[in-house]
């Protein structure tokens, strides 16, 4: 979060049912491309993991610089930077998994990004209250939606609330379980993809890199539509998730298919 | 959402700036070609450095045009998707020039990255409702920064462009250090200077400095995969060129921050 990013603006949140459509119609036209080519399964795959990090991130409850100074509810940095630090923890506890099976690859690398984010929650709130000696407390809820707990007299007057809240935690729980599952279900498919052609060393470089790249691309367009910090799912902002996912659907597509060409092409 | 702050007044044109970026990019890719084509060896590594220097240049700017619109996810954002986008138009870049020339891949990677940014772009403004006008002709900047600057990078840790030399780049990992140091030259400079005081040739000297100390990480990486000659070359010219640009920001930051002491606080009206 840098000084200059400023607050977005009132209409920032409205869904787009014009660009929507046209691009979900561009994404079906690039799938189809897709099975043009032969690699329409693979890419379907990819763009399923894409939708997942891209609501995944929605979960994460990212504070910003406000929360370094204890004024916003979160973890103090920015959409981008936890998004990766979870969803990469995750797709590397699941390529370690990758000669076992899909499915025990892909629990792996869900249950390595919640644990990355479990223990990031945790240490952040335990920095907030022993080292800042500041209250979990929600600016945004009266009461907590798990455990009935209120929030407003908590909160200190002149800020939107501080630390990490239950709800926020199980947020970035969630976020991570689900960043880690769409990111390591894109590095399996590219990797079973490159595998079939080029020597095993070769594959998963090229796999793990375009997979780390494609998390990246997928979880800054999840930021730019959250603007800024989001406290978890019981934020306003979290219903925007549905924009976010038919961007990501459209840019995985792209990005897959062009990392899919590689193969095809040479 | 579209509240513009101006970052820095006056100045190099973001034009003239991302022209003289693109064009250092490409010719010093081109001569590093020459050298691996031509003249048959790889001597030339080092000036994959300079490439990426250039497009690390031409991307500060884009990043400063962009940001100063407020987008709401921080500096670094940019960077990871520049790097991101791009990867997959360098990647599909050389596959292209696999199957027909090497001279082709530094054009078809620039233009491959251009038509990704582009389509970002157009999904962040409409679909995502961003509303920036300059949203969509700076990621594609960007994602062509992202795929110069790797290639540059690679340049100087294999030695050439084509797709045979690379392949220890991949699979070693060397790529997921080069995305890296890459990602953090193009977001650091603007975000460590960004602000009141900020000057344009203050922080395209610090875009100069992180591309070199990128650079040394990558000749270093370089003796796995190019000769001993050219790896020293690169090497030797990296450090002597961190040195003097790091050298040339200190002067520049003591210029400036001297200019910021100088100045005389606010005084209330009322006490005069």
């Amino acid at each position: 979060m840098s000084a200059i990013a400023a607050k977005a603006g009132a209409d920032a949140g409205a869904f787009q049912p014009v660009p929507s459509i046209i691009a979900l119609v561009l994404a079906i036209i690039v799938i189809a491309v897709g099975f043009v080519l032969g690699v329409g399964q693979t890419l379907c795959l990819i763009v399923l993991g894409a939708a997942l990090i891209a609501f995944g991130v929605h979960f994460v409850p990212v504070g910003g610089a406000p929360a370094a100074m204890g004024q916003a509810p979160g973890i103090a940095t920015g959409v981008p930077m936890l998004a990766a630090g979870a969803g990469l923890a995750g797709l590397f506890g699941g390529a370690w998994a990758a000669e076992l099976g899909l499915a025990v690859a892909l629990a792996g690398g869900a249950i390595g990004g919640a644990l990355m984010m479990a223990i990031t929650c945790l240490m952040v709130n335990m920095s907030y209250v022993f080292g800042m000696g500041i209250p979990p407390a929600s600016g945004k809820i009266e009461k907590d939606p798990l455990t009935g707990y209120t929030q407003p007299e908590f909160k200190s007057q002149g800020t939107e609330g501080h630390g990490l809240p239950f709800i926020s935690y199980v947020g970035g729980v969630i976020g991570g379980l689900l960043g880690g599952l769409g990111g390591t279900l894109i590095y399996l498919e590219l990797l079973a993809f490159y595998e079939a052609v080029m020597p095993a060393a070769d594959a998963v470089g090229l796999a793990g890199i375009l997979a780390v790249a494609m998390f990246l691309v997928i979880a800054v367009l999840a930021a730019y539509n959250i603007t800024g910090t989001i406290e978890g799912p019981h934020d306003p902002k979290f219903k925007r998730f549905p924009r976010a996912i038919i961007a990501a659907i459209l840019a995985s597509g792209l990005c897959g298919l062009l990392a899919l060409l590689l193969v095809a092409l040479v | 959402m579209s509240v513009k702050v101006e970052a820095s007044h006056g100045g190099i044109p973001h034009g003239k700036i991302a022209a003289a970026g693109i064009i250092i990019a490409l010719v010093s890719l081109y001569i590093a070609v020459i050298g691996h084509e031509v003249l048959g060896f790889d001597y030339f590594a080092f000036f994959g450095g300079i490439a990426a220097i250039g497009a690390l240049i031409w991307g500060n700017s884009a990043i400063k045009r962009l940001c100063s619109y407020g987008i709401g996810a921080g500096v670094p954002s940019a960077g990871m998707l520049a790097f991101g986008s791009g990867l997959f138009g360098m990647f599909l870049g050389i596959a292209i020039g696999a199957m027909t020339s090497v001279w082709i891949i530094p054009v078809a990677v620039l233009v491959i990255a251009l038509i990704t940014g582009v389509i970002l772009g157009w999904i962040a403004n409409t679909v995502l409702n961003m509303k920036i006008p300059v949203m969509i002709q700076s990621l594609a900047e960007l994602a062509a920064v992202g795929a110069l600057t790797t290639l540059g990078l690679r340049t100087v840790a294999i030695g050439g462009l084509e797709l045979e030399a690379g392949f220890v780049f991949v699979a070693v990992g060397f790529i997921a250090v080069a995305f890296m140091l890459g990602a953090i030259a193009l977001q650091h400079p603007f975000n460590a200077c960004l602000g009141p005081g900020e000057t344009q040739d203050r922080t395209n000297m610090l875009v100069i400095e992180c591309g070199f100390l990128s650079m040394i990480i990558m000749a270093v990486i370089s003796f796995v995969a190019v000769s001993a000659v050219a790896g020293w070359i690169s090497l030797v010219i990296a450090i002597i060129g961190w040195a003097v640009s790091y050298k040339k920001y200190i002067a520049l930051s003591k210029r400036d921050a001297a200019a910021w002491l100088d100045a005389k606080p606010f005084v209330d009206a009322e006490e005069e």
